[in-house]
């Protein structure tokens, strides 16, 4: 009968705290890494979905995320959720890609003077997704990110100024003309 | 409450249940394995200077530069000095200012050889380094260009250097000595000339912009030129030549180009051309910039190698990519390893022929046994066969990984998966 270990290093890490799996993750346990992102790793592609980065730069960001995640976790604190911060750094990304993307597109129109034939996602097939996507497009940045964080990741208002970095009531107050704007949109569209 | 939980009218509808649905939008498993095979190679790569730090060295190195500056205008003004560009902005590193550095009749407050100073120079940061900034030299002037990671050019007089939107250097137009240190595995440094992307592990190498033609050369090392999704390879002594613009009429025929058919004036000629991934350091990690990561994984089929099977699966015909695939996985490199791989998850996920599936990750690693995504390979199959309810085989299969895979960080999820097949097996004694 082979040794037995007596090394306990790490629950399962479904059930370990983000405290502790951030202290494992900065003393390089790479499961510890590993369970971070898979707990965090729908969370991500849902918020950067939802912030429009399209499916197929969808993988490529949710790595570079993952990746700045990684490289930070020695400066996150603790002070607020692990979740907040994570929020954060996507938020961040997702919106600096949304300008390189808005950049491509209008020299990509100033030079070809046509629109590029964009293709759905078939796992995206879904109108109310389509629809969605079209109404939370017409947002801009800081609103639909106020949206999206209150209204499809279910943050309080608290927790999405800490993401976004302003007072609640600039939170509250995008929160509500966003929603204004979006039911204008749905109702342009059903018109 | 929820907002718009009672509905008024459909537009209100609409609203809602976009918004529910996009709850659920989560990304499918094996995207989320694949995308953690690549993030657990990048968390593996040592960690470049912090932001923090940065701030500290560019506001070091603007003193510098403008104390330079100032002694070049007072001192040395002889044409044809060399100079070093050192960093000249403290913006913070995800800046995409637009500006152009023209060092003009540059200048350098540097003491001692070039050399020194060479290694003296202080990067310039992401800022400095992205798309819009041009470096220029005039008659007579040579600027070293710090690059990032340890690489250097040596930009020659009447040369203009600036970065794509990849933020990866670009010649626009003259002659750029490059000298880049070897690189951490499974990264590559890659400079743009015209159509083509240059890619290099270590090594120095000289790439020339004229009006009609871009070339390379190499010193030492190894290096590959790419165009769309094929390279040529060129070793130490080899010099390559294509067309500026080789889809012009004529330019191919006048001066032989990549894709096509390459022209090297080497002694021995470099691998012949080979269907591959071209190089994709897009998205570059936010510490991580010149360097890029050697090419990604595809965003959805096969990837980029494969936009036609992509096009293809997008538009609902999982057949016809497996189809194009097929073609794309007989190459080889890269794009016929992703191209292998993803035959086998489109027939699992697209088509749901788990069976075909698992033939096709069984081929995968029968052709690519230390393939980057061999672990993903092993694990699919494995989940597959239990998902089949072929209890032994599964078994088989994860003690297999287990034995295989004796560091994978999956071991865990495998061992109980094992226990719970063997469980399965002895309680209902299945085959």
């Amino acid at each position: 009968m082979g040794p037995k270990s007596t090394r306990n290093p790490l629950p399962s890490p479904a059930v370990i705290a983000d405290a502790e799996l951030v202290r494992a993750c900065r003393s390089g346990d790479m499961l510890a890494w590993r369970g971070l992102y898979e707990r965090y790793a729908p969370l991500v592609h849902r918020f950067a979905s939802a912030l429009g980065v399209p499916s197929d730069e969808r993988e490529d960001a949710v790595q570079d995320i993952f990746i700045a995640v990684y490289r930070s976790l020695k400066h996150f604190r603790g002070d607020a959720q692990l979740s907040t911060w994570i929020y954060r750094i996507a938020a961040r990304h997702a919106i600096r890609l949304g300008r390189r993307r808005r950049a491509r597109e209008a020299m990509r129109l100033t030079m070809l003077k046509e629109k590029p034939a964009t293709i759905a996602d078939p796992s995206e097939r879904s109108t109310q997704l389509a629809t969605l996507d079209r109404m939370l497009g017409k947002l801009p940045p800081k609103k639909r990110t106020v949206l999206v964080l209150f209204e499809i990741e279910g943050l309080s208002a608290k927790e999405i100024s800490d993401v976004v970095g302003c007072p609640e009531n600039t939170v509250w107050s995008r929160l509500h003309h966003a929603r204004s704007e979006m039911v204008k949109a749905a109702r342009r569209m059903v018109s | 409450m929820t907002w718009l939980g009672e509905p008024q009218d459909e537009a209100e509808r609409l609203v809602r249940e976009g918004l529910d649905r996009a709850k659920q939008r989560v990304g499918d498993e094996v995207t989320h394995r694949r995308v953690w095979a690549k993030v657990a190679e990048a968390s593996t790569m040592p960690e470049r200077v912090s932001g923090r730090r940065w701030i500290w060295v560019s506001a070091a190195a603007t003193a510098a530069a403008a104390v330079g500056l100032f002694a070049y205008v007072r001192y040395y003004q002889a044409p044809g000095a060399s100079v070093d560009i050192v960093s000249v902005a403290a913006g913070p590193a995800t800046t995409e200012s637009e500006k152009s550095e023209d060092p003009g009749p540059a200048a350098s407050a540097s003491s001692g050889s070039a050399q020194e100073r060479q290694e003296n120079q202080l990067a310039p940061q992401e800022s400095e380094r992205g798309p819009g900034n041009v470096i220029r030299t005039r008659q007579g002037e040579r600027v070293h260009v710090s690059l990032g990671g340890g690489a250097v050019a040596e930009l020659d007089e009447n040369s203009a250097m600036t970065w794509d939107a990849q933020h990866r250097p670009t010649i626009q137009r003259g002659i750029a000595r490059l000298a880049v240190p070897h690189q951490p595995p499974g990264w590559r440094f890659s400079v743009t000339a015209g159509p083509y992307v240059v890619t290099v592990v270590g090594t120095k190498f000289d790439v020339r912009v004229s009006s009609r033609t871009v070339g390379v050369e190499v010193t030492e090392g190894v290096v590959e030129v790419w165009r769309n999704s094929r390279a040529t390879r060129l070793a130490a002594g080899d010099s390559w030549q294509g067309p500026l613009h080789p889809d012009e009429p004529g330019a191919s025929a006048s001066s032989p180009s990549v894709p096509s058919s390459p022209s090297t004036t080497s002694s021995s000629p470099p691998a012949a051309w080979s269907p591959a991934e071209r190089p994709q350091p897009v998205a570059a990690p936010t510490a991580v910039l010149a360097t890029a990561p050697a090419p990604k994984q595809p965003a959805s089929v096969g990837g980029r190698s494969s936009p036609e099977a992509e096009t293809a699966l997008r538009t609902g015909d999982p057949a016809k990519a497996i189809d194009l695939l097929s073609k794309t996985a007989q190459g080889t490199g890269a794009a016929a390893e992703n191209a292998a791989y993803e035959m086998a998850r489109i027939a699992r996920y697209q088509l749901h022929r788990p069976r075909q599936a698992v033939a096709l990750w069984d081929r995968y690693r029968t052709r690519f046994p230390t393939g980057l995504l061999r672990t993903e390979a092993d694990l699919s199959i494995v989940e597959t066969l239990a998902q089949l309810g072929e209890v032994r085989a599964a078994l088989a299969e994860a003690d297999a990984f287990l034995a295989r895979h004796p560091q994978s960080e999956r071991r865990r999820d495998v061992q109980r998966l094992a226990e719970r097949l063997r469980a399965a097996q002895a309680i209902y004694d299945v085959k």
